[in-house]
């Protein structure tokens, strides 16, 4: 297993690529990922935190600056921000090498509540892998996706409580949720 | 009681960290993009964007930091000049009232950062704000406070209302309308005191909307408002409307807003230019 950063020197922001690789490291093996090569390639010219997966070897992380900044200092890298950044990716790729996620559409075809319901999914494992989840935060970004209702909070307490779930079952609460309110 | 304080002392605990424009504009980085695609281009704050719950997240806190710097600044103008001679009583009886209408701004800020997810301290904190109420003229905090700072404020709060009407979320959308209706008073109070002074001194009214001016591009770096959709902020023109400003002041600052934008859009291609 290799794990590589680039660039390894930045001019936009204050990041450090070795210890982006040794939280990355770690996460992997949290994650059972150990027998891939991962490359993570940091977008420093937007402040934006849009992050994707291409698949190959090695598989390749896009990720954009603001993933891992602490927004309280800007430019700076925040270790609690690039541990959850990596941590809702690395799970995404975990999911896309399982059976249970063969289904799930290809990146660009997710609609804003698919995005949503898997983000959830991820980050409510973070949360029990003792990593600093604001619930809050994921609550609200889920709701906007699903409505301001008693269904829609239902339909998050599910996935958050849950461990093993398929794209389907995550799909379904989703759908049965929005279904509710219509 | 000490006059005329400066933006370093402001009084914050240990959550909050504050940068300056020198800082904001060191950071060469930019969300806006060279993509003329409207699919690529638009930055508004939407609940269709794909961040939208960070992005409304973040311009919340930029709000509640905004609202204490604004209660800082009026409060400053109720105590910096003496009442009749340099300041009349019923404007430090209008500055007061804003400071009731600012704490009470701060308060339903806090509850909205909750109620999305924020922490207080999450985003860092711009003191541009209160460095725009730092000066000895009150006519000149006027324009520069209530008429371009508030002004912001209107547009601000109008992005911030219509994305809780999109999205469903009736707390956001109720408290950014209440909160609309409190920054056009403060605006109006802003356009009438201007006018009310500065009546029969028109060098002093052209220094006041001269700073204005100034406030206003600084409000506008980078093309963070303006009325293209690749701006996050949009600019409320019905409710500057109802807030004072003229249509012809009105268009000088979409043009001026747009100018920043075309401006930031080149300095990024300059510096992709530079990085590749």
């Amino acid at each position: 297993m290799t794990v590589e950063v680039t660039p390894t020197t930045f001019t936009y922001v204050y990041f450090d690529s070795a210890y982006i690789a040794r939280i990355a490291q770690r996460l992997i093996g949290l994650f059972h990922l150990e027998n891939h090569n991962i490359r993570i390639d940091v977008n420093e010219t937007t402040p934006l935190a849009k992050m994707h997966i291409e698949f190959g070897d090695p598989i390749v992380i896009n990720i954009q600056s603001g993933a891992f900044e602490d927004f309280s200092r800007p430019r700076q890298q925040s270790e609690p921000a690039t541990t959850q950044s990596l941590g809702r990716i690395l799970l995404k790729v975990r999911d896309r090498l399982s059976p249970e996620f063969a289904n799930a559409p290809a990146y660009e075809d997710l609609t804003l509540v698919q995005v949503a319901i898997w983000e959830t999914y991820c980050v409510a494992r973070l949360s029990r892998h003792d990593i600093d989840i604001n619930r809050q935060r994921w609550l609200y970004n889920f709701r906007n996706r699903h409505g301001f209702n008693d269904a829609s909070d239902r339909a998050f307490e599910k996935i958050w409580s849950s461990n093993d779930l398929t794209w389907e079952q995550l799909q379904n609460i989703s759908d049965t949720a929005i279904a509710l309110v219509q | 009681m000490r006059k005329f304080f400066p933006v370093e002392d402001l009084a914050r605990d240990e959550r909050f960290n504050q940068i300056t424009m020198d800082d904001r504009m060191a950071d060469q980085r930019t969300a806006i993009t060279t993509d003329s695609r409207p699919s690529r281009a638009a930055n508004r704050i939407v609940p269709s964007r794909g961040d939208a719950s960070d992005a409304a997240r973040g311009l919340m806190h930029g709000i509640f930091v905004g609202e204490i710097q604004a209660l800082e600044g009026a409060g400053r103008t109720c105590w910096d000049f003496t009442t009749g001679e340099e300041a009349p009583f019923e404007l430090k009886l209008d500055m007061a009232r804003q400071c009731w209408d600012e704490a009470r701004h701060v308060e339903i800020s806090i509850k909205l950062s909750d109620w999305m997810g924020s922490e207080i301290g999450e985003y860092a904190e711009n003191t541009v704000l209160f460095q725009a109420a730092c000066s000895n003229d009150p006519v000149l905090r006027l324009a520069g406070v209530n008429r371009a700072l508030e002004g912001l404020a209107i547009d601000v709060f109008t992005t911030m209302k219509e994305f809780g009407e999109v999205a469903g979320d009736q707390y956001l959308e109720f408290a950014e309308d209440w909160m609309l209706a409190d920054e056009v008073t403060h605006v109006k109070m802003g356009s009438d005191w201007l006018r009310k002074i500065t009546e029969n001194d028109p060098e002093r009214r052209k220094k006041a909307l001269d700073f204005q001016s100034v406030v206003d591009k600084l409000f506008s770096y980078g093309g963070t408002r303006s009325e293209s959709q690749e701006s996050p902020i949009g600019l409320a023109r019905r409710f500057r409307e109802l807030a004072g400003f003229d249509d012809q002041e009105i268009d000088v600052i979409a043009d001026l807003s747009l100018a920043a934008l075309e401006e930031r859009k080149a300095a990024v291609l300059e510096a992709q230019a530079a990085h590749n």
